[in-house]
């Protein structure tokens, strides 16, 4: 069979930064944080008081109030960012299962069954839940509400996109908790690789920053706090007062397609997924690997499956968390994958100014490289006050030029899952 | 004060709370899976009818219900 490439023909966004793709990326350009307090609940004995939030999203602009009550915000963000995407690549063609008859398929421009969606999230609808179990406590199990499994189930947002547009081809959630929307990416594109689908919403989301949600986190000791009270310096991958991550929210969706499909509709082609490589630590459950081996062969697998070498990828945007030990082991591994080369690839951290998306954070990210690769344009890396000396690297500190043909993402998750994307530009 | 039309009313009410849009047209005689509304959506309008009235309806009770009046007057013998 000939090799089938995957082409990417849409984007989505919703992040702390904007409602869409091009707010979030010029707010990244700038160099403009999302950062900022927690003002939804009380916070006064948790162990971090910041987080990164979508500010004014009206889920009532992309779904039915209905819809909207019944489903959590992670799937609010996730429906919203996935139509951006499919209207960007002409696929946003909603139909309704109850009025609308089954079109001509010969009139539409992906055949059904040939058209999916891995729209995943690593925790799901945390605040359905919160809210269901308070239910339960006051007014006793019957007042649980029906719609409480359909609501908080992982696969909620990939169901309601295959609903909305009638997908009948392979849709369902990845979970791998940070590297998730990554996996979806990676994973869309093997589906499109492998003949199972023609056409793939891939990507995450997250709306998790709820008080128990940053009390578990916080108290594994993983969160970042203010500087010198200011919630916009906490997240500083790479700097030596970095002392953890900022949880963010927020969602990312991608359409890829196969190659020649794209062409055949007239579909414009924004860049390439040109390989990518999944593998595990298998070690610990929150402790990456010292020297990062799992994500140094993710890598390797990517730059292998792309068919080159590292000194052709001209731009890297690392998981870079900000937490002391993350850091040093993704150091560790990109040292490993790009030896010599490392020092001269221009990299910079998303989550220096949008916080960590956790299950988006692949998927937004991911976006971010590819603006990068489109407008050839790197985002600042926020916060790099005093550069930890152990990291020799092409720190992007002000918005600049790069020449890239070629841009490494890689992620990794609690679980010691790691995924690696190799990006090319159209 | 009528009983009758007070459960009605607050069928649609529930009925709207769920659905989030309105069910004038209910009547006694409406039959309830003409109503437009799944049976995932017709449990959470009894869930919302036994908070709202204190009573409980069970599963034995609903399997019978075919008209909204049906189920009106389950919840009846249970005030």
């Amino acid at each position: 069979m000939k090799e089938r490439r995957v082409a990417v023909t849409g984007l989505g966004a919703i992040t702390p930064l904007g409602l869409d793709v091009e707010s979030t990326w010029q707010g990244l350009l700038a160099g403009r944080s999302g950062v900022g307090f927690i003002t939804d609940f009380p916070t006064d004995k948790l162990r971090s008081d910041i987080s990164a939030s979508v500010q004014g999203f009206d889920p009532l602009t992309v779904m039915s109030a209905k819809e909207a009550e019944i489903n959590g915000r992670v799937t609010h963000f996730g429906l919203g960012a996935a139509i951006e995407a499919l209207r960007q690549a002409g696929l946003d063609v909603p139909r309704d299962p109850d009025t609308t008859p089954r079109p001509d398929e010969s009139k539409l421009p992906v055949r059904p069954e040939r058209i999916g969606c891995l729209m995943s999230t690593g925790q799901g609808g945390v605040d359905i839940f919160e809210q269901q179990i308070l239910k339960s406590a006051e007014r006793g199990p019957r007042a649980v509400s029906p719609y409480f499994i359909t609501g908080v189930m992982l696969n909620a947002v990939s169901a309601l996109v295959a609903m909305r547009y009638g997908f009948m081809g392979p849709s369902y959630n990845i979970a791998s908790a940070c590297a998730t929307g990554t996996h979806s990416i990676a994973t869309s594109a093997l589906l499109i690789a492998a003949g199972e689908a023609d056409v793939m919403l891939a990507g995450g989301a997250e709306a998790a920053t709820r008080l128990n949600t940053v009390a578990g986190f916080g108290n594994a000791r993983a969160l970042a706090k203010s500087i010198d009270g200011d919630p916009t310096k906490a997240s500083r991958p790479f700097d030596k007062r970095r002392s953890g991550f900022v949880m963010g929210e927020g969602a990312g969706a991608l359409v890829l397609e196969e190659e020649e499909h794209a062409k055949r509709r007239g579909a414009k082609i924004l860049g390439y997924v040109a390989g990518f490589g999944m593998t595990s630590d298998g070690e610990h459950i929150t402790r990456p690997h010292p020297e990062g081996l799992g994500l140094a062969l993710a890598m390797e697998r990517a730059l292998a499956r792309g068919g080159i070498g590292p000194g052709d990828v001209g731009y890297l945007n690392p998981h870079a968390t900000s937490t002391p030990h993350g850091d040093v082991a993704e150091y560790a591994a990109l040292t490993r994958v790009f030896g010599e080369h490392l020092s001269k690839v221009p990299l910079s951290a998303t989550k220096s100014l949008l916080g960590h998306l956790l299950g988006g954070a692949g998927a937004v990210e991911s976006i971010a490289t590819l603006c990068t690769l489109r407008d050839q344009r790197a985002h600042p890396s926020a916060n790099l006050d005093d550069p930890d000396p152990a990291f020799a690297l092409d720190f992007v500190r002000e918005a600049r030029g790069i020449d890239a043909r070629f841009a490494l993402k890689c992620s990794a998750g609690f679980g010691g899952h790691n995924c690696a994307i190799l990006f090319e530009r159209a | 004060m009528s009983g009758k039309q007070d459960l009605l009313a607050a069928f649609k009410e529930a009925a709207s709370a769920v659905e989030k849009k309105k069910f004038d047209h209910i009547t006694r005689e409406s039959v309830v899976t003409e109503l437009g509304v799944d049976s995932l959506a017709l449990m959470q309008i009894v869930s919302e009818l036994e908070t709202k009235l204190g009573v409980m309806i069970p599963d034995e009770d609903l399997v019978e219900i075919v008209t909204v009046g049906d189920l009106c007057k389950k919840v009846e013998q249970r005030l």
